[in-house]
């Protein structure tokens, strides 16, 4: 340190105000250090500027995550993320089998398939006869089971007392 | 081996590559003033140490904004006094708390400390010395003991040179009183 060295005054200073003061102000003071004291202050002071400075990193670190503004956006999207590999997939999961399991048939050459269909619709048919002869009311003339002639849908709709007009534009 | 100016270790420690190498000069340079100084604040060794290593830590911490149109041993000191009067503040607290005052405690303290050995006329100095008023006490450390000119005293303290020399004066009075008379 380049202190202006003005001893002198200084000395004379505290001389003129207290001469037996002055006598002590040259003596050891009487405070000790340990041993090495001043050797290791340098080091010491390093190691606690780093742990210090490490802190502050790990601090700034939780402080950011502490943020609403920081954490929302990521739990959000870890929120859809989860959605999407886990729930999303299962249901889809449930869809996707059944086209694949259709895909997976090679109607043209299933010959168990095609007889199945046949009989369906076969099935289907018949069901539907049945179901017109119950919906014609029984004291009807037509009868359901021979060939119909346009007379007797005429005739039909006449007694169900219906425009004529509206049944020739057919 | 060329002792580097104050302004030329700054430069260094600007430089990324240097910084630690330029620091441990710095606080080779100065750990000794400013830990004496510290010393004769806070009386115990342990807590000098403590109030030493936060000064250089502010200094690590702040030296980058140092304006050097300051001078900075002027600036050291200042950061040196701040913490020595934070630390004896937290102490006032603490003697609040046992309910004696920071004096006796201070005076205790210096009784019990395992790293003062003066002779008895030093122990009284120095218990004189805590007894002054704050200000006082860091006027008559930096006159009586590190040799400090008042201009110097005036550009850390922030204090006129006759308002300094009047605080001295009335310093060395009250210790004469309290060592020689008593």
């Amino acid at each position: 340190m380049k202190i202006n060295h003005t001893i002198s005054e200084q000395d004379q200073e505290t001389d003129n105000l207290s001469p037996q003061l002055q006598l002590l102000r040259h003596e050891e003071s009487g405070c000790q250090v340990p041993e090495g004291y001043f050797d290791t202050l340098s080091p010491r002071i390093i190691d606690r500027i780093k742990e210090k400075e490490n802190r502050a990193l790990s601090k700034s670190g939780i402080l950011v995550f502490r943020k609403p503004v920081v954490w929302a956006p990521i739990v959000a999207v870890a929120i859809a993320a989860v959605l999407l590999i886990f729930i999303i997939p299962s249901k889809s999961n449930q869809i996707i089998p059944a086209y694949d399991e259709l895909a997976d048939i090679n109607m043209a050459y299933d010959a168990s398939y095609a007889e199945e269909v046949l009989l369906a619709e076969s099935y289907s048919r018949d069901k539907e006869i049945e179901m017109a002869a119950n919906i014609i009311p029984v004291t009807s003339s037509i009868n359901v089971n021979s060939d119909v002639t346009e007379e007797e849908i005429v005739e039909y709709l006449k007694d169900q007392d219906l425009e004529i007009e509206i049944i020739t534009e057919y | 081996m060329h002792e580097f100016t104050d302004i030329e270790l700054i430069e260094l420690f600007r430089n990324a590559d240097k910084k630690h190498y330029a620091f441990n000069l710095l606080v080779q340079k100065y750990r000794e003033k400013i830990y004496y100084f510290v010393r004769r604040m806070v009386i115990i060794h342990d807590d000098a140490d403590d109030v030493v290593q936060n000064i250089f830590i502010k200094v690590w911490n702040n030296l980058d904004s140092f304006r050097e149109d300051a001078k900075f041993y002027t600036w050291l000191y200042r950061i040196a006094v701040n913490e020595s009067l934070s630390f004896l503040k937290s102490k006032k607290l603490h003697s609040f708390l046992s309910l004696s005052s920071p004096e006796a405690m201070l005076i205790r303290a210096l009784h019990d400390d395992n790293y003062f050995d003066g002779t008895e006329i030093q122990r009284r100095l120095t218990e004189a010395i805590i007894k002054l008023p704050k200000k006082q006490q860091i006027v008559f450390n930096m006159r009586y003991y590190d040799d400090l000119s008042y201009d110097q005293m005036s550009e850390i303290l922030g204090t006129s040179v006759g308002a300094l020399k009047a605080s001295y004066h009335f310093a060395v009075k009250k210790i004469e009183l309290s060592v020689f008379e008593n």
